[in-house]
């Protein structure tokens, strides 16, 4: 359909061992050190370069000319300035720092968008969003509060919302996305330890919006499995969770991703 | 006049040119009693006055005092978070606070602040004797004084706006943020816009008009250039804003349903208006602020900035790519992988010429006489600042992290160090200019001791956000382990706070009893404010300042300098308010240029009125009861202000500076008001461009074929396009005639050309009455609201028209305009653009 939907299959090969695989969360803390590693040198190096130059060059009282130096005259009309091979130089130098760590990151947003979208054996789960709270919805049409999910498999939502504007976002599993209204947007995470997290709103929603949490449930796969089989639809009528959402959401339309003008 | 060899760029028109092309007067009738301007004592001066230095002081004060205003309520949302979970603020009252915490420093505080020393600093700089349109220069002030207090008003409306400043939909709408207060805030906003509008069209004719001779666009202080191009985005962006906010409002008062929940992308619409503003209006608080380090390093350090060309090129660089970054604000909507890659890379792309502008100013050191003086530490500080805000934002850049980052308090750090980064180098400039602002010197040493607080409580209260990142963004509630961090924070907050205080005492204290200062009180200045007395006389320059030589000179006055002589002798100080009546200046105008009006004031009085009576309105009426007949009976009383103040303005004889001037490339052949109404409709191109397009976007959301027209026929629209068409027509006539000096004529095609657009008028009434009896009504879905709020936009222009034209025609039956047909000319300009905007709309509503 579009030339660029060829792109991650294009850099796919490139990126194997290059970027971190795994988890988001491990994704990113790769990422993030390295940021930050880095940063930090960049940081002091080019700050205490100016500090020194501030110390070395301080006004010892000299009287002008003494030091054959041609300073500002008041009323002077400004030149053009010289110095452009030294600034070319920096500006090259920090150019490839930068473009170099951001392309290197690319790939691993192309691998966390792709394996938004990929995969069968994926488990499907809504998210609606809603002042002041969350609800999930399973494919049975199970609906929850609690996300419940099972270790070590990829888990796929599908967010939305019913009335303003939300972010829903895990931060124990680094996943975050964007839940509006009358659109959805799609987003994974995989856990690999079983226990008891936090999903939040990281979107202004309203007077409730510090406090819009929900637990997430991470579960052996057994009793996930148990647990799923004992749920059934809370919609009896249907048993096409996708129905639902779209009713919910606002009669307006749902999955409707590219709306974005191009 | 001057010396000048150049032919006088206006095509030598002598006499006075008055501000709007209305008010031009038949003879140039050489009155003094509008520039009586009472002497700095008065208090009635301040009400009164236009000229440039006065007005940049009202700026610098009105926006430190919102600088007070907005610390408090950061202090208080630092005493909030000093522990998780809510005690001091109720949860919608954190909300507010959040958000007009935010919207008063980003729009009260920054830019104004900016903008007292951009008025106050750039006429001088450029060798002007005031900007082009001084009372529309007084008006921005006015509007911003008042749309401030506004928003004060806001809190006590049933609450103010609790929506962050990024006023996300659909919780800008009443349905989740009910108060009146809110509507407030919105239309304070508004009343804000206006006043930038005006003062972007008054400072962009200014800089490209009326620059000293010899002052060409690359012989530009670095100052000076960073206002140009901040003006420039101003311009546009705040244009887009003008849309957001007027579609806003009219869901908020009208019942419009743009942003409703059942409106298909109305989130995303939104999100698209702001950040198309919002991202150039990071580098809009920015730019100024890098102009003050520029300044500041020259001076201090003693040596010419490295590679000024690069620099420059580098900002002019940035002012245009700001206006395609703005999807890096919704990579976690459901916007495509392609778009992210292409917002990723021009957002990499914006970043680079901020290093060179970094390492410029750092190789400028070199070899320097480095003097720490407080204006110094500032901006050394402020670059400081500014290259840790960079850093992280280059975090924020790669997407995989701005995932996890995005509305968390790393943002929150990161926006601070660079935003707040940029005040600390406006505190420098502000310490930098005080001594030619008020002639008087402040303490060093306190100074110093503000800059040790200030950078102590500055990095004590941002710096832990970077660590205490896992914190979301706008919430009182967070996790227990990083309360430490917050705590850390909020004593920064205070120390950064207390600072101030130190500051406000030393520089009440100089201006009370503090040194005189001379003109020029740094070495190694070179820009032409410091070649006149501290402070300068009412007409700034002792004669009139050229670069011809190569150098500031001042051509046919007294104190000519020849660079590095402290001129402060023999000038007159205008302190006492007397001496300018006799300055010298007096001798080179033409005609003396007037310095005071009361119009701004009372007009932008009457503009509040209008305002608040609006906020009570809701889905079309206002509210029930008696407050509403109160919101009623304030909106006309406003209006009536309004209107009469428009008069006033009108029929004032004030004479703005009529040139000739040294440069004015590439305006050379356009006259100041002609260069003024272009400049404004290019702003009104981008308002109707953002509501054509956020019809496209709604339209194309919906399912563009499934969409049914509102109007079902389109022979009224057709008929409209023919009255208005032929009504372009009879204002080339009345232009014709003007210039044959036919008074009958111009009466006559003005007479026509009004019919004509009261003929449009009642033509769309009669359609819109019909619609509104089909039950169509703007509140119906969101077919309707585009349908008619975006023609009842031009509609609304098709009545300012009418109402100038009017006007005209009042004069024309006197006799104007023969001898000068200019003021036709600039009222054909905006009705032919107001043609052709029809032109647009009709295809779009009607056909298509
Ligand atoms: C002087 C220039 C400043 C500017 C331009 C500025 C700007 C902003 C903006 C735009 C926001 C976002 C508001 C929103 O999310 O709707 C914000 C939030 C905030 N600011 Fe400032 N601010 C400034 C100074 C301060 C100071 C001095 C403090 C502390 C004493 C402070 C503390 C905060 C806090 C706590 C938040 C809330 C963060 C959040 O939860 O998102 N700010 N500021
Ligand atoms: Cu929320
Ligand atoms: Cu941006």
């Amino acid at each position: 359909m579009h030339p660029m939907a060829l792109f991650p299959a294009f850099v796919a090969p490139l990126q194997s061992g290059l970027v971190p695989d795994g988890g988001r969360d491990e994704i990113f803390r790769a990422i993030f050190v390295v940021f930050l590693v880095l940063g930090t040198i960049v940081g002091v190096v080019v700050i205490g370069y100016m500090l020194y130059n501030g110390y070395k060059f301080r006004d010892r009282g000299d009287r002008d000319g003494e030091d054959g130096i041609d300073r500002p005259e008041l009323g002077e009309l400004p030149e053009g300035g010289g110095g452009g091979r030294k600034l070319a130089l920096s500006l090259l130098l920090s150019a490839l720092i930068v473009i170099t760590l951001i392309t290197w990151t690319y790939f691993a947003l192309v691998d966390v968008e792709t394996r938004a979208v990929e995969n069968d054996d994926t488990l499907n789960i809504q998210v609606e969003g809603y002042q002041f709270g969350w609800e999930f919805i399973y494919p049975n049409g199970n609906t929850s509060d609690t996300l419940r999910v099972p270790e070590d498999r990829t888990v796929r939502l599908t967010v939305t919302s019913r009335d303003v504007f939300h972010n829903f976002g895990i931060p124990a599993f680094k996943m975050k996305t964007d839940a509006l209204p009358g659109q959805t947007t799609d987003t994974w995470f995989q856990p690999n330890e079983t226990g008891t997290y936090q999903a939040q709103c990281f979107e202004l929603c309203g007077a409730g919006h510090s406090a819009m949490n929900a637990n997430v449930s991470v579960m052996e796969p057994e009793a996930y499995e148990q647990w799923y089989a004992n749920t059934t639809s809370d919609d009896a009528a249907s048993g096409n969770a996708t129905g639902t959402t779209a009713a919910t959401a606002g009669n307006a339309t749902t999955a409707n991703n590219g709306t974005t003008p191009a | 006049m001057t010396d000048s060899s150049e032919p006088a760029p206006d095509g030598g028109y002598a006499g006075a040119t008055d501000e709007l092309p209305a008010a031009t007067d038949e003879g140039g009738h050489a009155t003094t009693e509008s520039h009586g301007l009472p002497p700095y004592g008065s208090v009635k001066r301040w009400f009164v006055t236009t000229n440039h230095k006065d007005v940049g002081i009202l700026y610098t004060v009105t926006a430190l005092f919102f600088l007070v205003f907005g610390g408090v309520l950061a202090l208080l949302m630092r005493v909030e978070l000093f522990a998780p979970g809510a005690s001091v603020l109720s949860a919608i009252g954190y909300n507010q606070t959040v958000s007009t915490h935010g919207l008063i420093m980003v729009f009260w505080f920054l830019s104004p602040f900016a903008f007292g020393f951009a008025n106050y600093v750039v006429p001088l700089q450029i060798g002007a004797k005031d900007l082009a349109f001084p009372r529309l220069n007084a008006l921005s002030y006015w509007l911003y004084l008042f749309s401030g207090l506004l928003l004060g008003v806001s809190f006590f409306q049933g609450g103010t706006f609790s929506g962050g400043w990024t006023m996300y939909a659909p919780l800008n709408i009443p349905t989740y943020t009910p108060s009146i207060g809110a509507s407030t805030a919105i239309l304070a906003l508004v009343l804000f816009v206006a006043s930038v509008t005006v003062s972007s069209v008054n400072f962009l004719t200014t800089m490209h008009r009326m620059r000293a001779e010899g002052l060409t666009m690359r012989r530009l202080p670095i100052f000076t250039w960073t206002i140009l191009l901040t003006v420039w985005m101003m311009l546009f962006a705040f244009a887009a804003l003008l849309a957001a906010l007027m579609i806003l409002s009219s869901d908020r008062l009208l019942g419009t349903t743009y942003f409703a929940v059942t409106s298909p992308g109305g989130s995303i619409l939104w999100t698209h208006l702001f950040w198309f503003f919002g991202h150039p209006e990071v580098y809009i608080v920015f730019f100024p602020a890098l102009g003050v380090m520029a300044e500041t390093f020259q001076t201090f350090t003693g040596r010419r900035i490295v590679g000024r060309k690069w620099f420059i090129a580098a900002m002019v660089l940035v002012a245009l790519q700001s206006f395609v970054v703005w999807m890096h604000h919704m990579f976690l909507t459901s916007i495509n992988l392609q778009i992210k890659t292409l917002f990723m890379a021009t957002t990499i792309g914006i970043s680079l010429p901020f290093d060179l502008m970094v390492f410029s100013l750092i190789y400028t050191t070199i070899k320097g006489k480095v003097r720490f003086a407080t204006p110094f530490l500032f901006t050394f500080g402020a670059l400081i600042l500014f290259i840790v805000g960079g850093i992280t934002g280059v975090f924020l850049g790669a997407v995989v992290l701005d995932y996890q980052f995005r509305g968390t308090y790393w943002v929150v750090a990161h926006f601070h160090y660079v935003m707040v980064g940029g005040v600390t180098a406006l505190i420098g400039g502000l310490y930098y200019w005080f001594p030619k602002m008020t002639g008087k010197m402040y303490d060093e040493f306190l100074g110093k001791v503000h800059f040790v607080l200030y950078f102590i409580g500055f990095n004590l209260l941002y710096f832990p956000m970077f660590v205490a990142w896992e914190t979301p963004r706008r919430v009182f509630e967070y996790p227990e382990a990083l309360t430490v961090w917050h705590q850390l924070a909020t004593v920064g907050g205070f120390i950064l706070g207390a600072s101030f205080l130190v500051m406000f005492y030393n520089l009440t204290r100089s201006l009370v009893d503090g040194e005189a200062a001379t003109g020029n009180p740094w070495a190694y200045s070179t820009t032409a404010e410091w070649a006149i007395p501290s402070p300068p006389p009412l007409e700034n320059f002792p004669g009139v300042p050229s670069y011809r030589s190569g150098s500031l000179d001042f051509l046919g006055g007294s104190g000519a300098t020849d660079g590095g002589e402290v001129t402060d002798g023999g000038a007159v100080v205008a302190r006492d308010g007397q001496a300018h009546e006799t300055g010298t200046q007096a001798a080179h105008a033409g005609e003396p240029e007037s310095h005071a009006s009361i119009w701004p004031f009372v007009l932008s009085v009457g503009a509040f009125f209008v305002f608040l009576g609006l906020s009570g309105l809701q889905e079309g009426s206002f509210v029930p009861g008696l407050a509403g007949d109160v919101y009623l009976a304030l909106a006309l009383v406003g209006g009536t202000i309004t209107m009469g103040s428009f008069v006033g303005f009108g029929l004032e004889h004030f004479h703005a500076p009529t040139g000739p001037f040294g440069e004015s490339w590439p305006f050379e052949a356009v006259e100041n008001t002609k260069l003024g109404v272009w400049i404004f409709l290019a702003s009104d191109v981008v308002l109707f461009g953002a509501f054509i397009g956020t019809y496209v976007f709604v339209r194309i959301s919906a399912g563009w074929t499934g969409w049914e027209l509102v109007p079902g026929d389109p022979i009224p629209g057709l008929m409209n396009t023919y009255l208005l068409l032929t009504s372009s027509f009879t204002v080339i006539l009345a232009l014709v005639a003007a210039e044959k000096k036919s008074r009958w004529g111009v009466i006559a095609s003005l007479t026509t050309t009004i019919l004509l657009g009261i003929g449009f008028l009642v033509n769309k009434g009669l359609e819109w009455n019909h619609l509104f009896h089909e039950g169509i009504a703007i509140s119906s879905n969101v077919r309707t609201s585009t349908f008619f709020l975006t023609t009842g936009l031009h509609a609304a222009h098709v009545v300012s028209g009418l109402v100038i034209a009017v006007y005209l025609l009042a004069r024309a039956w006197r006799g104007a305009y023969l001898d000068d047909e200019r003021p036709i000319e600039y009222f054909g300009l905006y009705w032919h653009f107001v043609d052709i905007v029809w032109l647009f709309l009709f295809p779009l509503f009607y056909i298509l």
